[in-house]
């Protein structure tokens, strides 16, 4: 169980409470955190139990893995499985269930999967060995897309033939417009994400005050920047202010990184659509690899099976991700579904929703009930 | 909560109750380090007595039978060139030093990427929040606080609660539950903080840098030129942004 007392800076900390508490007075506040990592530090250290009752966080679509619809990853393992393949994908993808069980199980039958760091060390694989394939699974927001993007160029570069990228980038833009679009969730603001941001700067999120009147602050990872998060959304509510704002100053800039997003306009294109887990198709919410690149594009190079596959029936996914329920209300959580066994892609990442209550949320919240909010309350020090 | 009668006024607070428990924080925190193999790196520019009387503290203790725990005082007149090369992943870093003092500022913002966990005693203006992992500020803004003693009980409560935790060894490991620390390191939003060590040595090769794990090579591309000291954040073996200059920026809060 993680207080305040063991936030970087305990002192600003308390501080950030106390004013939290005094400006959200008794009006209702409900924020989305659109970033996993966000959901993985609030559960991590319990801050939902520091603020007061009336400010509500709800968890985002922010974890990439999360949000990867089944039928892709049968298409990844289908990928997998063919021969003189090898398969390269980030550790995390690898327990993320399909309709046939995860990359895992295609491993232990016989399929040549690796876990790799950065999507460069796929392009090593690849040149010790010429006389396989080697396919990267390329997931994540923008900010894993430059790492994909100049791996594409070094691989052209180097002329590989045997190397190509099966991407399933997403974007952040689009799904926080399909939530603001959604009539049963009724936000605040939101807690912008911050290394995506990183590269794609602050202004995209401009829409979000302008079209739709909620404030968004773009925030760092520490408890303590998503307290001071919360205060700069509650600053702009209490002067009628409804801006973006930047917490994460010290690494977000307001343009991004321009040779980071040129980078990745020479390698990669929106698709006109792409199926979100829980979420449906959202149109131009996921990068294919560019035409300049399709002799890498693994989407060019195999006829996957491309089949759509629908969740299990017993899954809530898709509401834990537009944040129209908490993942302990959906039916199985704790009991059919836990990080050891998945139904749901929640579940797997550690910063899906599910995972990261299931690891940390659970216990701050049965201490809760066992001790009272109030004691819980004195207990951080607040 | 200490109260001693002043020379001029009523009874003041030496230590009130939050700082209390900052100190305590801060003390079970230098435990767990020390305990782990930690050395205690100590500075003080604007007053070099300070820096010395924390490490002798630490090194020989003023009571029997305490263990001695390593710590150095470190003195030169470019304080983040000699902590960048004596510290290991795991140190801790000790500033006795007001918050403007740009050499400190520096060193608290790199110590991430070095792996070192930061504490800063001093008085007057805070730092911005965050600055050091733990702030132990004296409220005051009397000139005389740095000669009055009130920093020196500061180190020396520290020292002492450092060796009430090592008493209780059941405190001294971090407990399992709060180990579950993983991130989806790749995929996920993460973005660690480097320190650039070397350039790429030619095209295609990554930039040496140090991160609190260790060195590694980090791709550049979407940076730029990076030169030594350069601190860029790095995701899935590239380096995302480099992080501005000037040691007053990059610091928390809004800007
Ligand atoms: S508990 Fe499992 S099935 Fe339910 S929403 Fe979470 S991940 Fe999905």
């Amino acid at each position: 169980m993680k207080f305040v007392d063991e936030f970087r800076d305990p002192a600003a900390a308390r501080a950030l409470v106390k004013s939290i508490t005094e400006l959200a007075g008794d009006d209702e506040f409900k924020f989305m955190e659109v970033c996993g990592g966000h959901t993985h530090t609030i559960y991590r250290h319990g801050i939902e139990h520091l603020l007061p009752a009336n400010i509500e966080l709800v968890h985002g679509p922010g974890c990439p893995v999360c949000v990867i619809p089944m039928g892709r990853i049968d298409d990844a393992m289908w990928l997998a499985e063919q021969p003189d393949v090898i398969f390269t994908t980030f550790g995390d993808m690898m327990r993320v269930p399909g309709s046939r069980g995860s990359l895992l199980d295609a491993k232990a039958r016989g399929a040549d999967v690796r876990f790799v760091y950065s999507p460069l060390d796929s392009v090593k694989i690849a040149i010790d060995n010429p006389d396989q394939h080697v396919v990267f699974f390329a997931v994540g927001f923008e900010t894993t897309v430059p790492s994909t993007a100049v791996t594409l160029m070094r691989a052209k570069a180097l002329g590989l033939t045997n190397f190509s990228v099966f991407s399933n980038h997403v974007t952040i833009v689009p799904p926080m417009k399909a939530i603001l679009e959604s009539p049963d969730l009724r936000l605040s603001g939101f807690l912008g994400p911050g290394h995506v941001s990183t590269v794609v700067g602050t202004h995209p999120y401009r829409f979000v005050p302008e079209v739709y009147g909620k404030p968004v602050v773009v925030a760092g990872f520490e408890p303590l920047d998503i307290l001071q998060s919360v205060y700069m959304l509650l600053e702009q509510h209490r002067d009628g202010r409804c801006e973006v704002e930047n917490q994460y100053a010290r690494v977000v800039r307001p343009e991004g990184n321009v040779a980071a997003l040129k980078l990745m306009g020479q390698t990669f294109q929106l698709r006109p659509h792409f199926e979100w887990r829980g979420l449906g198709f959202i149109s131009q919410s996921a990068l294919r690899v560019h035409d300049d690149f399709a002799d890498f594009d693994a989407e060019v190079r195999f006829s996957m099976p491309g089949v759509r596959v629908a969740d299990p029936k017993a899954c809530q996914c898709g509401e834990v991700l537009k944040g129209a329920i908490k993942p302990w209300e959906c039916k199985v959580f704790g009991t059919a579904c836990t990080p050891e066994t998945p139904i749901g892609t929640c579940m797997v990442s550690p910063e899906g929703a599910c995972a990261a209550y299931y690891n940390f949320g659970r216990l701050h919240r049965e201490t809760a009930q066992m001790v009272g909010q109030g004691a819980v309350g004195q207990g951080a020090g607040v | 909560m200490t109260a001693v009668v002043g020379p001029q006024a009523g009874p003041v607070t030496m230590i009130d109750e939050e700082l209390s428990a900052d100190l305590a924080g801060a003390a079970l925190a230098l435990a767990r380090r020390f305990h782990a193999g930690a050395t205690l790196w100590v500075l003080s520019p604007q007053w070099e007595p300070h820096s010395h009387h924390v490490a002798v503290e630490f090194v020989h203790p003023v009571i029997v039978g305490k263990r001695a725990l390593p710590a150095v005082a470190l003195v030169a007149a470019d304080l983040v060139a000699e902590t960048r090369i004596a510290v290991r992943p795991g140190d801790v870093v000790l500033a006795v030093a007001g918050a403007d003092q740009a050499q400190v500022l520096d060193v608290m913002r790199r110590a991430p990427a070095w792996g070192v966990e930061t504490m800063w005693i001093g008085y007057g203006d805070r730092p911005a929040a965050g600055a050091a992992s733990h702030v132990l500020w004296v409220p005051s803004d009397d000139p005389m606080v740095p000669a009055t003693g009130r920093f020196v009980l500061m180190y020396h409560l520290l020292w002492e609660l450092t060796h009430v935790c090592f008493e209780h060894p059941g405190l001294l490991t971090v407990p399992d539950d709060d180990c579950t620390d993983e991130v989806c390191i790749t995929c996920s939003d993460e973005g660690r903080l480097g320190e650039v060590v070397a350039p790429p040595a030619e095209e295609y090769a990554g930039a040496l840098v140090r991160t609190a794990t260790g060195e590694e090579y980090v791709d550049v591309t979407v940076v730029g030129d990076v030169v030594p000291g350069d601190l860029v954040i790095v995701h899935a073996g590239a380096a995302l942004t480099r992080l501005e200059d000037s040691p007053q920026v990059g610091q928390w809060g809004p800007r």
